[in-house]
């Protein structure tokens, strides 16, 4: 037996209608029905961070997200921050900080952050590394991404 | 970060830190891992793993899961006749899937191939393995004791690296191999010192998490292999390939997307053999990604007991140093007969010893195998190493920093004979990492400091290649085997290019990594791909300007022509600066052709002395213990990132940032832990590495001496600042309370056995 | 990899036990998925369907009466509790507690009824309502219960709901005059070491009575009416309370406690001890405040 359901979302602003098995993740959709290949997937256990999504603006670990709960709702991915080429002042302070080295854990981190400063546009460095405290990074040492999202929330001031 | 330069100048952009290049696909998500790939037809790979440390296989019944609907092929060792099913480095013990016993838990038994991931791990559910179990070891001690079961009946084969043929004894079945490093009159040293001290140190089997696990993917056509990997070493990978499959080297491609971090864990051959062998059998493209948990299993750290004993004159002086070091190096030799030697060299180190005997034993265990990891033998003999340093200056009343000035080798002075002398200025490192830690304002109460050192025979070998391609608009391609692991490797190298050929960074294009189209490089590991494959880029650029300048003297010839000559970004002719596209154009007689440079690397001229270069470390902390649950908060934490020249100082910052909080999570928590021939914490929630909140106040010094065999003095980083962090978390802990951790990660319940001990000795 | 189930989304509890019926009993409750799915994902589960709960009305909503009584529907988010009104203002300790459950993003989609019906012996609200006489409701095809904490988690990973029943909320009491309630935690790695939720009632500047309750060290979060009985007495002072504690630290150090990768019984016991003085020096203050 292998039900499938229809499901409707917006990803990055455009309208998606699939077909899936319950089981999918939304992380399974995302990269391997729609070919946003962005979103990756590590420790496959909600504790590293780097499938981190939004839906409906929370963040979510999309590998454990079952592609049905986001029916309906709004997800963005790291694929959907840049407009038309231009970067946001996150994605280009992450640039300016070398706040990545493999990039593995970027898109997540980025989302986690994206979402860290919608709700807190000006977060004090404490603010910042608790938001942040469950997305792993294995390269940086985190300091330089404390910089860039500081740096980003200036920015934005 | 603060920089102190005493290097000459450097042609832009080299020592600028120009953003990575790597930058925009990185933060929009357009980067391209080897899990991102799709190919026509691809199928996917799922494996069957051992549930016992040791056993033999009477049977696999598989009948099931071959006829269950959407798998392709299911395979066993007994599928796969006419392959070379062992691999290896050192030694070829490796089988690339179980033959007839499995030597640890969570060894691969059986793969399948389906259509897609979740019909394969249907497909395992079916499989019956009739498992007869043996007794297992799981320590050094169980796997060294007498009628210890054997992990290896026979001895492995050669490796497919040569070298290590006399340290692969058999004195004892489970040791792998014993490696003795010594030099001066050791008995001498001991009998006629002040002090002689004496201690066992222990340091964890630790898991480098990279964050992509190990993922591969193989296609065959007309009997040629294309596989794709989350490899550091392409070239490498190809050669084992080559072997195991009976092929040509040249029928053998390699390919390398970006990596999702490596830190020596991806350093030789992993899962690319199995990969290739599904899809032989499936006769389709297969893809095996692995998770965490898998990948756990696939390769980790060695684990270490160094037992070490130091004499000392009165004044502090070291006499002689004797060691003897276990590495648990799991159920295969995998690289770590290399980690022994270096564990043994590195116990030199940055110190004058006169006498040093060092054995060390690599030992085979049943569990997860052990190989490279980020230190490489350093972060495990360091540990002892510097914590006896701090005892000495303890029990001779000398300031730490003191006992080490008056210890420390010179530049240009050889740590031991026959190396390259050590090439930076140790003793200064030492003074800024104090001075960044105010080493003169005693600390507060309950907060302790301290400052180590280690000194790393690094760069691996020299043999490197690089091709540098010199287009008629004067554009550069660079074709190298060096991986971007995210180093920053495609930034630091396109500098170097840059800055030789005088052309504007925008106009140099790098390709990385793919085995059929650059040429060959030995590795990317051991911190020295913007030192040596910079050396080889140089020595392309070097060679293209000499054809290119024959070129100029062929093209424009003439009675009263005036001679060319070579300048930095092209060829003077008369008052004419001629760009070197305009010289190809010239040369080709059109607006077409290029000029190809070969650099090459090998052990002789510069890079003839080993270690090519020593990659030191320098790193001070200042920590808080809270008595009352046995907590550490390292509050403050220095690294000297003494890089020669730093080609890119915000990458090598970043290395250097980098490798000492890794340091920190290795010394604080990480470590894995078998129970019952299990490893009972392989998985994320179990296995702690650090998190924003664990950063401590961080500071580091750049520091450009232009001392190192690279391009402007250039030398590695990335490794040096991790080697120390737990031998200073110890001694400041030490300071801060009078409790002695000779046992890595220092976790709360380890510190406050230690505190107790201490109250113990105390009389308290 | 999930293991194949189907998926049934019912839009009120009438269908909910529907859905149940239909499905035969191969069927699990689902809400966040954070526990469920990472289960299922490592083979130790295997469902036919998933009944997602999500969408019943009844199971959600956090309310207050006024005399700052909670109820907290079994839907309601980690998330949703950390940042309610309601919470912070009435149950500050649990507000505080759920801000360090997990990661920001197992917050966001796991629930309360989830964590409590999962029973995992390291829980942290199960530890603390506990302390706080917290009491939740049921409902089945045969009707509505209400039991205590302790009535409902019965072991580890085992509760005594029956599979078709599933939690609509959680009742925490309003707090008396003098009341206060507060939590301590240490965790080294992503499980707690040791956990001590207490609860306080001070009259007249003494500790008149006192729940105990410690979490992680045994293998379900249990309440130590010895250590409760221990602390009533002390007067609510700072240094006082800290030269008095011994009883009831006394009683912490004989729990059997079950030794884990944060430390040996004897550590775990230990840190009990030390929580225990972080908590009710917290409630004592707290209690101040509704006095």
């Amino acid at each position: 037996m292998r039900e499938t359901v229809e499901i409707s979302l917006q990803v990055n602003e455009r309208a998606q209608s699939l077909r899936i098995e319950p089981r999918e993740t939304l992380a399974d959709v995302l990269r391997d029905r729609l070919g946003l290949t962005g979103t990756k997937v590590s420790c496959d256990a909600q504790v590293c961070g780097a499938c981190t999504v939004l839906v409906d603006g929370r963040t979510v670990s999309a590998c454990t997200f079952l592609a049905v709960d986001a029916d309906g709702g709004a997800v963005r991915t790291v694929e959907g921050l840049a407009r038309d080429g231009v970067l946001t002042p996150l994605q280009q302070a992450f640039i300016d900080e070398a706040a990545f080295q493999c990039g593995f854990c970027t898109p997540g981190m980025l989302m986690a952050a994206t979402a860290l400063l919608e709700e807190n546009p000006h977060p004090t460095e404490d603010e910042v590394k608790e938001g942040l405290d469950g997305n792993l990074c294995r390269c940086t040492g985190y300091a330089p991404i404390v910089a860039a999202v500081l740096r980003a929330a200036e920015a934005g001031r | 970060m603060k920089r102190v330069i005493e290097r000459g100048p450097a042609p832009e952009p080299i020592g600028i830190s120009v953003p990575r290049r790597d930058g925009i696909e990185k933060v929009t998500g357009a980067a391209s891992f080897t899990t991102d790939l799709t190919l026509p037809g691809l199928a996917h790979a799922r494996l069957l793993r051992s549930p016992y440390a040791h056993a033999r296989i009477r049977s696999i019944d598989a009948e099931a899961a071959r006829r269950h609907p959407g798998v392709i092929a299911v395979v066993t060792a007994a599928d796969l006749p006419g392959v070379q099913l062992e691999y290896g480095h050192a030694v070829a013990d490796h089988p690339l899937i179980a033959t007839g016993k499995v030597r640890f838990a969570g060894e691969v038994v059986v793969g399948v191939v389906a259509e897609d991931a979740a019909t394969a791990d249907e497909a395992l559910r079916l499989i019956e393995v009739d498992y007869d179990p043996l007794p297992y070891a799981t320590t050094v001690e169980e796997a060294l004791a007498p009628g210890a079961p054997v992990l290896h009946e026979k001895a492995g084969r050669q490796g497919a690296h040569r070298g290590f043929e006399e340290d692969i004894t058999r004195d004892h079945p489970n040791v792998c191999s014993t490696f003795r490093q010594a030099w001066g009159e050791i008995e001498d040293a001991f009998t006629g010192a002040h002090l002689v001290l004496e201690g066992t140190w222990h340091y964890p089997m630790c898991y480098a998490f990279a964050m992509e696990p190990y993922t591969s993917v193989a296609e065959w056509k007309d009997g040629e292999l294309t596989v794709w990997s989350s490899a550091q070493h392409p070239y490498m990978v190809r050669d084992d390939l080559a072997h195991v499959f009976h092929l040509p080297l040249s029928a053998v491609r390699v390919i390398v997307p970006y990596v999702g971090g490596g830190y020596g864990s991806k350093s030789y051959t992993k899962i690319e053999p199995l990969t290739a062998a599904l899809a032989l059998k499936a006769g389709r493209p297969v893809r095996l990604a692995l998770n965490v948990d898998d990948a756990i299993l696939t390769t980790r750290g060695d684990g270490a007991t160094v037992q070490l004993r130091s004499a000392f004159d009165r004044d502090g002086r070291l006499l002689g140093r004797q060691a003897t070091v276990r590495l648990d190096s799991g159920a295969y030799a995998e690289n770590s007969p290399l980690v022994g030697r270096k564990a043994a060299n590195r116990l030199g180190g940055p110190y004058r010893i006169p006498a040093l005997e060092v054995t060390c034993q690599v030992v085979y265990t049943n569990t997860a195998p052990a190989s490279s990891f980020r230190g490489f033998g350093a972060p495990q003999v360091v540990f002892a190493a510097e914590s006896q340093m701090d005892e000495a200056a303890e029990a001779l009343g000398l300031d730490p920093l003191e006992i080490r000035r008056r210890n420390l080798v010179e530049r240009g002075e050889r740590p031991w004979p026959k190396v390259r002398g050590l090439d930076a200025k140790l003793a200064d490192d030492l003074a800024l990492a104090a001075a960044e830690l105010d080493w003169s304002t005693p600390p507060a109460p309950g907060v302790g400091r301290a400052v180590c050192v280690s000194a790393s025979d690094a760069g691996s070998e020299p043999v490197t290649t690089a091709t540098l391609r010199v287009h008629p608009d004067g554009s550069v391609t660079v074709l190298c085997g060096s991986t971007e692991i995210g180093q920053g490797s495609a930034t630091a190298l396109a500098q170097i290019a840059a800055g030789e050929m005088g052309v504007p960074l925008e106009k140099v294009r790098l390709v990385q990594s793919d085995t059929a189209a650059v040429t060959y490089d030995r590795s990317t590991g051991a911190s020295r791909t913007t030192t040596l494959m910079g050396l080889a880029i140089r020595n392309a650029a070097r060679d293209v300007k000499a054809q290119l300048l024959e070129w100029a003297r062929e093209s424009w010839a003439g009675e009263d022509a005036p001679e060319p000559v070579l300048e930095h970004a092209g060829i003077r002719v008369g008052d004419r600066l001629a760009g070197w596209g305009e010289v190809v154009r010239a040369w080709f007689a059109g607006d077409y052709g290029e000029a190809i440079g070969r650099g090459y690397l090998r052990k002789a001229g510069e890079t003839a002395e080993m270690p090519p270069f020593w990659e030191v470390g320098c790193v001070g902390v200042e920590v808080r213990v809270d008595e009352s649950t046995g907590e550490i908060h390292v509050e403050k934490l220095v690294t000297i990132g003494d890089v020669g020249c730093a080609v890119n100082p915000q990458l090598a910052e970043a290395q250097d940032v980098g490798a000492a909080i890794m340091g920190l999570g290795m010394a604080m928590r990480e470590e894995l832990i078998y129970e019952d021939g299990n490893l009972v914490n392989g998985n994320l929630y179990d296995y702690r590495v650090p998190r924003f909140t664990d950063l401590p106040e961080l500071r580091t010094v750049l520091v450009e001496r232009g001392d190192g065999v690279g391009v402007y003095g250039a030398k590695g980083g990335g490794e040096g600042a991790l080697n120390p962090v737990a031998s200073a978390i110890a001694n400041a802990v030490r300071r801060a309370t009078g409790a002695r951790l000779r046992e890595a990660p220092f976790t709360p319940e380890r510190v406050w056995e230690a505190l107790r001990e201490r109250d113990a000795a105390n009389g308290r | 990899m999930i293991p194949r189930f189907a998926h049934r989304r019912p839009r009120s509890l009438a269908d909910a036990f529907a859905a149940f019926d239909a499905a035969g009993g191969d069927c699990a409750w689902y809400a966040g998925g954070t526990e469920l799915l990472a289960v299922m994902k490592m083979g130790f589960a295997q469902f036919g369907t998933l009944i997602d709960l999500k969408s019943v009305p009844e199971l959600g909503g956090i309310s207050a009466d006024a005399d700052g009584a909670l109820r907290i529907g079994a839907t309601v988010t980690h998330r949703e509790i950390e940042r309610s009104p309601h919470v912070l203002r009435h149950l500050p300790g649990l507000a505080a507690l759920e801000r360090e459950v997990a990661n920001i993003r197992v917050r966001n989609t796991g629930t309360l009824g989830g964590n409590l019906a999962f029973a995992e012996p390291h829980s942290d609200p199960a530890t603390f309502l506990l302390a706080c006489d917290a009491r939740v409701e049921l409902a089945g095809p045969a009707g509505a219960r209400e039991m205590a904490i302790d009535e409902l988690i019965v072991g580890p990973l085992t509760t005594s709901r029956e599979a078709d029943e599933l939690l609509v909320a959680i009742r925490v009491p309003a707090p008396a005059a003098g009341e206060g309630r507060a939590y301590a935690k240490l965790a080294f790695f992503e499980r707690p070491a040791a956990s001590v939720g207490v609860r306080v009632r001070v009259v007249d500047g003494a500790i008149a009575d006192a729940t105990v309750a410690v979490g992680s060290l045994t293998d379900l979060p249990i309440v130590l009416p010895a250590a409760g009985a221990a602390l009533a007495g002390l007067p609510a002072e700072p240094a006082a309370l800290d030269a008095g504690l011994g009883a009831a630290i006394a009683v912490l150090g004989e729990i059997d406690a079950i030794p884990d990768h944060n430390g040996s019984a004897d550590y775990k016991r230990h840190l009990a001890g030390i929580l225990l003085g972080r908590a009710v020096t917290q409630a004592v203050e707290e209690a101040r405040a509704h006095a």
